[in-house]
């Protein structure tokens, strides 16, 4: 086979019976490099993917061959169906889908003999729940010696609080990462405007993951790994921690300033329009001056309580309002246009239909990706956020497509995969087991 | 676990040369993290993060730097003039032993290297070369600088954190980038997966490849729901305090427990956590109308009443009592409560130590060790990721990298005694 025809993930085998977002992260970004990626879900409501379930949804009107060229729309969805989620469609792009009643003991014994043919399995059910059906990682292995075992929870399964519900934004309080954002106290933390330990756990997953497949693939050796939500939000608490060793400070909180270095003004500034920002770093004497120019107001900078960055530190909330009073008159992306002709490092604070319609970056770089799907058609979905020269990623993996339907590779699988005749996948969806 | 299934020495057998600023550091740690060997070449006056603080003990000393010491770990350093005529023939020597190279920083600031490592992998077929730069190798804001601020702008997560507009719908406080560093930590992950697959590839074919991260765009596959609402409803979400970014606002509910700390305490309309719940109040000896027919009526019929109700018992429960108890007492009972910590909080906290989250790394200047967080996930026992060693000092390891490359101490000697390296061995 020619090399350029090569996915990194070629022949790799992931049972995924994630669900919501963490889990589903880590198995999107190995079905971007080629990984077979079989999303294993509950056939009925109470104990499907949550995310099928709850808005946003897709306009009622998109159809098959249809898609966002239709139009968006806003939607409550159409009762009683599983296909139409549009977080869903995103987050599993690239998977196949089969439906498989675990509660059921035909059910578990259908997913161990899938287990026996793959090289990873990945869950993030609550902490307790895989031994409850008895597929936990010793009893995996000893089906599948070389399995590597993902579980992902909020604490992590292994110590004191490893059978403790949690939420993304639960692990993100207890870590830390909450309470660090914000404006300084006396104000609440500001906290995060979504759940970021959603994310970065997936992500890690994915990076251990395939350390691991290189393992197996060389060694024949498994493993299990325990991924911790809240253990990850640590490990993203910046320097705090060390600061608070070093110095006995407890860990506050600065807005958007910048307490690490000289470079003031540092933060969002109000422009033209309602709710419109810009972000300014100013990271030297010169940008401070380049900034007072562009702003039609040279004197600044020559002014006592602005001349250096420790004067203007300590004068920071009237430096603020001076500038805001010049900003709020100018447009937000003239303003960063200007800005960064004189090398100054700005940012529109940019909203999605800045990023998706707008941002001349994304388009030019092809950042969002059209995919299909079969029941609601071709909507963007995020791409992966480099560029490799010889194995590029896929975010539509080996079906080339969004996000599977409830189901949809019932067929592909029961029948192609495990060899299952017609009449036994007619009578697994009498039982209702698929 | 057996020993052999830890992942922390999997990457033994890579070395990985990084040359370049702040937004690189993050993802060599991660390769270090499992066992890669990371080799930090820097200019002779350090590398940018070493500016950099908090610092430990001198201000603004590039060794005091707590940046460069938390995204330091397991590296070793060397001092290289990266602008000396010669640095190109030592660079390409020191490649011959080298895995992934990883320049990370603004386009036109690491040009010149990118160039320079193009022609060394040009003869060097299976080295894979990784640029980490604010927008990527191309396109219109190519040369654009960019700060942790600004990225976290652009790409979209600070336009969904800050705090609640009036209740005319203005905002009076801006959006709020979450502290600290965090586009390099989004792009710093890419990256390594990125660089994990083309390891993969490699393991394949034989062949090496380069990788251009964006963290422009890293950023920007980290925002969650803002864009599929905006993709398929056209509607766009608004920052609250301290809750998800919303198209319809939804009330803010913050306990606060007898000892002062805020608790994400929240009871989602679920059975299973009405349930949970109801046993909670119960043992807290909280007189209740959940179990009520009336109350039952007023769910079905409204909602949001009941979930002012909900939210009025957990304030009665949270604030008569110790943060640490009404988690332990919750979370005993299957609710997913949290107090909102400081993250120092978590350094004395049983569950944690019982993981080994923390790695104890020696600092010898300080006569302490400290205790920096060193893994995501356990193996069951041990952690996945290992931590051994402090950030190294400037030019710490020249002389050993070196020597190793194959160069004679005499060659060595002669290159400090010219200034061309800096040996701090």
């Amino acid at each position: 086979m020619h090399s350029d025809k090569v996915r990194p993930l070629r022949g790799t085998r992931v049972i995924d019976l994630t669900w919501v977002q963490v889990g589903p992260q880590t198995t999107r970004l190995l079905a971007t490099f080629g990984a077979e990626i079989i999303r294993v879900e509950c056939p009925y409501p109470n104990g499907m993917d949550v995310v099928r379930q709850v808005p946003p949804f897709t306009p009622n009107h998109a159809t098959p061959d249809g898609g966002r060229i239709q139009g968006a729309a806003p939607s409550t969805g159409i009762p009683g169906n599983y296909n139409r989620s549009a977080l869903f469609n995103n987050t599993n792009a690239g998977k196949y889908g089969i439906t498989l009643d675990l509660n059921h003991p035909k059910g578990r014994e259908l997913l161990k003999r899938l287990v026996t043919t793959a090289n990873v399995l990945s869950e993030n059910f609550s902490p307790d729940q895989m031994r409850k059906w008895n597929l936990t990682y010793e009893e995996i292995r000893q089906i599948n010696p070389q399995i590597i075992y993902l579980q992902t929870t909020g604490m992590g399964k292994a110590g004191v609080y490893g059978n403790f519900a949690s939420y993304g934004p639960t692990a993100q309080a207890l870590s830390g990462l909450t309470f660090m954002s914000g404006l300084p106290e006396q104000s609440l933390p500001a906290g995060w405007g979504f759940s970021y330990l959603d994310h970065s756990p997936g992500y890690f997953g994915a990076f251990l993951l395939m350390a691991a497949l290189r393992r197996q693939r060389d060694e024949k050796i498994g493993c299990y790994i325990d991924m911790s939500q809240a253990e990850t939000g640590l490990m993203l608490s910046g320097t705090s921690l060390l600061e608070f060793q070093i110095s006995g400070r407890p860990t506050t909180r600065y807005g958007n300033r910048m307490p690490y270095a000289e470079w003031v003004p540092h933060g969002a500034f109000r422009c033209k329009g309602e709710d419109n920002w810009i972000a300014i770093s100013i990271q030297s004497e010169i940008e401070w001056r380049l900034l007072c120019e562009e702003l039609g107001s040279p004197e600044w900078s020559r002014a006592g309580k602005f001349a250096t960055a420790a004067s203007r530190r300590d004068n920071q909330d009237e430096l603020e309002t001076l500038l805001t009073s010049r900003t709020v008159e100018l447009d937000r992306f003239d303003l960063m246009h200007r800005l960064q002709l004189r090398g100054i490092a700005a940012g529109v604070v940019q909203k999605a239909p800045d990023r998706l319609d707008l941002d001349p970056q994304l388009k030019a770089r092809g950042f969002y990706v059209d995919l299909p799907s079969s029941e609601i058609g071709t909507w963007p979905v995020d791409g992966f956020p480099a560029r490799l020269s010889r194995s590029p990623a896929k975010v539509g993996g080996l079906p080339g497509r969004a996000a599977p339907k409830l189901g949809e590779d019932n067929q592909k699988i029961y029948r192609d995969l495990l060899g299952l005749s017609d009449a036994e996948i007619s009578a697994l969806r009498e039982e209702k087991i698929i | 676990m057996s020993a052999e299934q830890n992942l922390s020495a999997s990457l033994r057998q890579v070395t990985v040369i990084e040359i370049g600023d702040q937004s690189g550091d993050y993802c060599a740690m991660m390769l270090a993290g499992l066992g890669a060997k990371v080799i930090k070449i820097e200019p002779l006056e350090g590398a940018p993060s070493r500016k950099l603080g908090p610092f430990a003990t001198v201000d603004r000393d590039p060794e005091s730097s707590l940046f460069f010491w938390r995204y330091g770990l397991n590296k070793k350093s060397l001092a290289l003039d990266l602008d000396h005529q010669e640095s190109g023939a030592i660079l390409t020597r020191l490649a011959a032993h080298a895995d992934i190279v990883l320049l990370s920083g603004q386009y036109l600031a690491i040009r010149r290297q990118l160039e320079l490592w193009r022609g060394i992998a040009a003869d060097r077929p299976r080295l894979i070369l990784c640029t980490i730069t604010p927008f990527g190798l191309d396109g219109p804001y190519r040369d654009f600088t960019a700060t942790d601020l600004t990225h976290l702008a652009l790409g979209g997560i600070m336009a969904m954190c800050g705090y609640d507009a009036g209740k005319d719908g203005h905002y009076d406080t801006p959006p709020i980038a979450p502290a600290m560093w965090h586009s390099y930590h989004i792009a710093g992950e890419y990256a390594s997966i990125a660089i994990m697959a083309a390891l993969h590839f490699r393991d394949l074919t034989g062949e090496g490849q380069s990788i251009d991260l964006s963290i422009n765009e890293a950023v920007n596959t980290c925002t969650e729901l803002s864009m599929p609402i905006y993709i398929h409803n056209g509607e766009v979400v608004r920052r609250q305090t301290a809750r998800h970014a919303f198209v319809n606002p939804s009330p803010l509910r913050l306990p606060t427990s007898s000892d002062g700390v805020r608790m994400l305490a929240a009871v989602s309309p679920f059975p299973r956590e009405i349930k949970s719940f109801v046993r909670l109040a119960d043992e807290c000896g909280i007189e209740h109308q959940l179990t009520s027919a009336e109350f039952a009526q007023t769910e079905k019929q409204n909602p949001a009443a009941a979930a002012d109700y909900r939210a009025e018992l957990v304030e009665r429960i949270v604030s008569s009592r110790p943060a640490q108890q009404s988690f332990l007492r919750a979370q005993h009972h299957g609710l997913p409560w949290a107090p909102i910590r400081r993250p120092e909080e978590n350094l004395e906290d049983p569950h944690f130590i019982s993981r080994h989250t923390f790695a104890s790394i020696d600092h010898p200047e300080l006569a302490r060790e400290l205790s920096y967080p060193g893994t995501v996930a356990s193996d069951g026992a041990e952690p996945h990721m290992r931590y051994t060693r402090r950030a190294p000092r400037l030019g710490g390891h020249t002389h050993q990298i070196l020597l190793e490359a194959g160069f004679t101490p005499a060659e060595v000697e002669d290159l400090s005694a010219r200034k061309i390296i800096l040996d701090r061995s």
